[in-house]
């Protein structure tokens, strides 16, 4: 019985302290300016104009826009690409395969502040900087090895009998894997999905080194450039509004997807 | 914890041992023509976006190069990185990034590995605290850090108010400690969700016939589930400690590396953005490439067969 | 106004404080207290224009929640006739925010710039860079004319005009007349005056910007120009400081290092010292003139004694020469509608509009003839000192790399505490020195 508390207060003490920052966050977004400075946990008076005056503010939606759309094409690009190469990693015998996993783990290894120098000529001289693509291809890259170490995991677990079937059939290989495989490897994929649109989501140094305006900046990265109403109404209100904002959904979206998530991190730890 | 340890945690996944097949050369040919074809998108992008720029930024390392000095362009050879290296402010931002790298890392395993167990041990209220676990991982890293700024501003932060309205953000030593708050809040849930992995890897009959023995609780854990998750733990380790010496976004929104709590890609940041000096920037990212490389081939050195990858690429 | 880089945020004393401002600004939003919500900016479009109709200039400032800028932009607009709209993009708040921003779109050539309000120590940086079109013919003659010195001044680069001043500021002593009955001429008298405040037991600390940011570089410039020195050469292309610079920063180390030192010195910004003078607990002020109308909304009790004199003297019988802040409206290289750049850029800045931008927004015009309009007197009871002040204002280092210069600069004389002046100088020449070789790195 003892022993039962015990473990229960420890849950307890894990679950609040996880919460906290956010219920923080969450209660200072409906914080009136008034309240805001009176450094209290929970709001004494409620206000919604920290979410009306974002929700109205260009400075946010456009953003928010361009973290949708830049996270939804630059996934759906890395999901593609890194489905084509696991299923080579997975399937085929080729020479390279070696040099291809483990230029994805010198990725996953990579410092992106290094790129940030280099990538900022390079997307300049190109007239990429502060475009979508400009942020779309650096996310597909940093997405790639991810995608093809859980793809490539998934891969392997798929009954290739099926492919033989199919290709005992007549189908090309090629065909092979669009009707037969891809099938399979959905729920893989849909895992691959959603921790690339998760990193897009989050990602904030190139978001920040690669964009000057609303026009291509992600949401993110406008928090960080909110300006107050004035100097004595600092932007506190607004800002823990829009974090909410772009943290509820994403909150949500991994809870519901939750044991997806959990399987695609530990898939390959829990295999050894 | 960014996209790269998510990466490393499934290349740790030892690819299932495959037994090699030989084929006819024509067939073999084909499937590796197919091979090379199916990579090859995913390769040229990663090179566009990783080889080019850093071969990119070595050539830049080595001029003279400020925005807004355009006709001052010039190649100087190695001077860039005599700067840097004989900066103090270079060293100083090394220094806090070891610091900052070095606490958090161990804390997240320690809490890690006990958040860990909680999840694996209870059966009551299990589910739950996973779900919470899973809160941090989710939330995007610039709303975290606001939070955390928010709660240690005087008068508007819960935090500051209990420590009698302090303003630790101001100070070096309290604002370093606030960064390691904040680094270790967002990333231990996902150490923990890899030591979980690990965890469940210890056969329960081991345990139960070490309890039968006699061994108390403490030494079942460090003679047989430490020994059993070593290799977890030791990539859990790399990759954390790769990320943590990255650090950037909680920095820049806690203190913007004000009060000397800079980070070395706070410093390549600021020394591109602010100072415009693309030659020095460059020098930086390149000095941060090294610095992870050798954290790198340190953890490999040390890790021995337990490297991710060792074992990888194999069918 | 104070160009302060908030390069540190810190969330110190007040949550004020969260990215202190330009120090106009915190007098307008005192005036305008509550104004609109965030980002009242409607802004986004990016001014391409058909064939036909007004162009579409885009003008990108600070984050002017007075409104003064709004009506400015609807005004001027209306005043070109047709030939042009002008839309107002909001900068950042910080001033390195705001320079982040435009450096990075200039760099990358965008077009879509067409007039900038640039703090005064960028237009060497964004001129050297050829960012900015020069002023010449008949726009650099209105410019010119009727205007400060020092603001054009720092609006000038290698014998060309590069801007055209909008707002200025400057420092002024304020002091308790309750406690001082005459203002200390000089910073010993004034030092001296502070301790023997304390020995009586009364409040005596100097209010002044200590913390490691702009605001600390501004000090000590303003200090070592009135011992007769600068940083660099008249040319910028070497570190000059020596005995003035020692001079200067053994007075700033004589502040530290007595009782007349606020506690916080070393966190210390502009509205810090303004929030302390307001407590009570200080007896002199070295700050801009926004605390006025703090004082009086904040503190009417105080605000009877609360009284403004020009800023003290290093040398005795020689004034100072305090450091001269605000902002020049440039004209960017790249933007497609130069020619009416130049003349909305030159609306913008017109005395309606720097008048509005006195009474309402706050910020000293830098038109001179506008100094003895009476319509300013109210708000501005100092405008003759302001003025004289003005006109004998000191100009921040004027080289391209002044960001990197400024950072050391305020990494070694903050905290103040930690000066050593012989020492601190030597130092402080060596790295500029290599900051100047583009070798330096900023922390």
């Amino acid at each position: 019985m003892n022993k039962k508390f015990g473990w229960g207060a420890a849950n307890t003490i894990a679950v609040v302290l996880t919460l906290i920052p956010l219920l923080w966050i969450l209660s200072l977004s409906f914080k009136t300016p008034a309240a805001i400075l009176d450094a209290s946990f929970w709001p004494k008076q409620w206000t919604w104009s920290n979410y009306s005056g974002i929700l109205q503010s260009s400075q946010f939606l456009r953003p928010l826009v361009n973290s949708i759309g830049i996270g939804l094409i630059a996934t759906i690009i890395a999901v593609v690409l890194a489905s084509m190469a696991a299923y080579a990693v997975a399937r085929l015998a080729f020479p390279g395969k070696q040099v291809l996993i483990g230029m994805a783990l010198l990725i996953a290894m990579f410092p992106a502040i290094s790129l940030v120098t280099p990538m900022f000529s390079i997307e300049r001289a190109l007239g990429l900087f502060n475009t979508w693509p400009g942020l779309i291809i650096p996310y597909v890259a940093f997405g790639l090895p991810l995608g093809i170490y859980i793809l490539s995991a998934f891969f392997r677990e798929i009954p290739w009998e099926l492919e033989k079937a199919a290709k005992m059939d007549g189908a090309t290989p090629f065909q092979a894997f669009t009707k037969v495989i891809a099938p399979l490897a959905a729920p893989g994929m849909v895992t691959t999905a959603i921790l690339v649109f998760l990193f897009c989501w989050n990602e904030f140094l190139f978001a920040i080194s690669f964009t000057s305006t609303i026009g291509a900046r992600t949401a993110p990265a406008a928090l960080a450039f909110f300006s107050g109403s004035s100097q004595f109404t600092s932007p506190t209100g607004p800002i823990a509004a829009a974090a909410v904002v772009i943290t509820i959904p994403i909150i949500i979206f991994v809870l519901f997807f939750q044991r997806r998530i959990v399987a695609g991190l530990t898939s390959g730890a829990v295999k050894g | 914890m960014s996209i790269q340890s998510q990466t490393a945690v499934v290349s740790a996944a030892g690819q299932a041992p495959a037994t090699h097949r030989r084929q006819l050369s024509e067939g073999a040919r084909a499937e590796r023509r197919l091979g090379w074809l199916l990579c090859a998108p995913a390769v040229i992008v990663m090179i566009a976006v990783t080889a080019y720029p850093i071969a990119y930024a070595v050539y830049l390392s080595l001029e003279r190069y400020n925005l807004e000095l355009p006709n001052a362009i010039k190649f100087v050879g190695l001077s860039n990185y005599a700067a840097v290296l004989s900066s103090p402010f270079w060293w100083h931002a090394l220094i806090v990034t070891l610091i900052i790298t070095v606490i958090s890392v161990a804390f997240e395993l320690v809490l890690g590995m006990l958040l860990a167990l909680l999840m694996h041990r209870t059966i009551f209220g299990r589910n739950t605290v996973r779900t919470a676990a899973l809160i941090p991982y989710g939330i995007v890293t610039v709303a975290a850090a606001y939070s955390w700024q928010f709660a240690w501003t005087p008068s508007t932060g819960y935090l500051s108010a209990l420590f009698g309205n302090g303003a630790p953000l101001s100070h070096t030593g309290q604002a370093i400690g606030v960064i390691i708050l904040a680094e270790v809040w967002k990333t231990t849930p996902f150490m923990a969700l890899l030591l979980l992995a690990g965890l469940s890897l210890v056969p329960e009959d081991l345990q139960r016939a070490a309890k039968v023995d006699g061994a108390t609780a403490w030494q079942r854990f460090t003679r047989i589930t430490l020994p059993l998750m070593k290799p977890a733990i030791l990539v859990a380790l790399l990759f954390r400690t790769l990320d943590a010496f990255r650090i950037f976004d909680n920095i820049y929104i806690l203190t913007q590396g004000g009060n000397n709590t800079g980070s070395v890609s706070i410093l390549g940041y600021d020394n591109l953005f602010n100072a415009l000096n693309l030659g020095i920037g460059s020098a930086i990212s390149i000095l941060i490439f090294i610095c992870v490389a050798i954290i790198a081939v340190l953890f490999i050195k040390g890790f021995g067969t337990a490297a991710p990858g060792a074992d990888s690429g194999r069918r | 106004m104070m160009a302060e880089s908030d390069r540190r945020v810190h969330p110190g004393a007040t949550a004020v404080r969260q990215r202190p401002g330009r120090t106009r600004r915190f007098r307008r939003h005192l005036v305008l207290l509550g104004g609109a919500g965030l980002v009242a900016s409607g802004l986004a479009a990016c001014g391409t224009s058909g064939g036909s109709g007004p162009v579409q200039l885009t003008y990108y400032l600070y984050p002017d929640t007075s409104g003064v800028t709004n009506q400015a932009v609807a005004n001027c607009s209306a005043q070109s006739h047709g030939k042009y709209t002008i839309s107002y993009q909001q900068l950042p708040l910080s001033a390195d925010g705001q320079r982040q921003q435009l450096v990075r779109r200039l760099a990358a050539h965008d077009n879509t710039i067409d007039i900038m309000g640039l703090d005064v120590t960028w237009e060497a940086e964004f001129a050297q860079a050829g960012w900015l079109l020069p002023w010449t013919g008949s726009n650099k003659q209105q410019a010119e004319s009727d205007t400060l010195k020092p603001m054009l001044q720092t609006a000038t680069w290698k014998g060309k005009l590069y801007a055209v001043p909008d707002n200025t500021n400057t420092q002024l002593l304020w002091y308790r007349s309750d406690l001082v009955t005459t203002p200390p001429a000089t910073w010993t008298e004034m030092i001296n005056d502070s301790i023997k405040l304390a020995k009586e037991g009364k409040p005596h600390l100097i209010e002044i910007q200590g913390a490691q940011y702009e605001g600390a570089t501004v000090w000590f410039n303003t200090m070592l120009a009135s011992a007769g020195g600068s940083v660099l050469t008249p040319d910028a292309a070497h570190v000059a400081l020596g005995t003035p610079a020692i001079k200067a920063l053994t007075i700033m180390k004589r502040l530290a290092s007595s009782v007349a030192a606020d506690p916080s010195l070393d966190v210390q910004e502009e509205n810090d010292n303004r929030l302390a003078m307001e407590a009570g607990t200080a007896a002199f002020e070295l700050n801009y003139p926004f605390v006025y109308p703090g004082m009086k909304s904040d503190n009417p009790q105080l605000f009877k004694y609360f009284k403004w004199a020009p800023y003290p003297a290093v040398v005795a019988g020689q004034p100072a020469h305090v450091t001269i802040g605000g902002i020049d409206i440039g004209v960017s290289s790249y933007s497609r509608y130069p020619r009416y750049a130049f003349q909305a850029a030159l609306c913008l800045r017109d005395k309606a509009n720097q008048l509005k931008g006195a009474t309402v927004g706050g910020v000293p015009p830098t038109i001179i003839s506008l100094y003895s309009d009476p319509k300013l007197f109210p708000d501005y009871p100092f405008h003759a000192d302001i003025l004289k002040e003005l006109e004998n204002a000191s100009v921040r280092p004027k080289t391209p790399l002044y960001q990197v210069l400024s950072i050391n600069i305020s990494h070694l004389v903050s905290p103040p505490g930690s000066i050593s002046p012989a020492a601190t100088e030597k130092k402080m020449a060596s790295q500029l020195n290599i900051a100047l070789q583009s070798k330096g790195l900023i922390p």
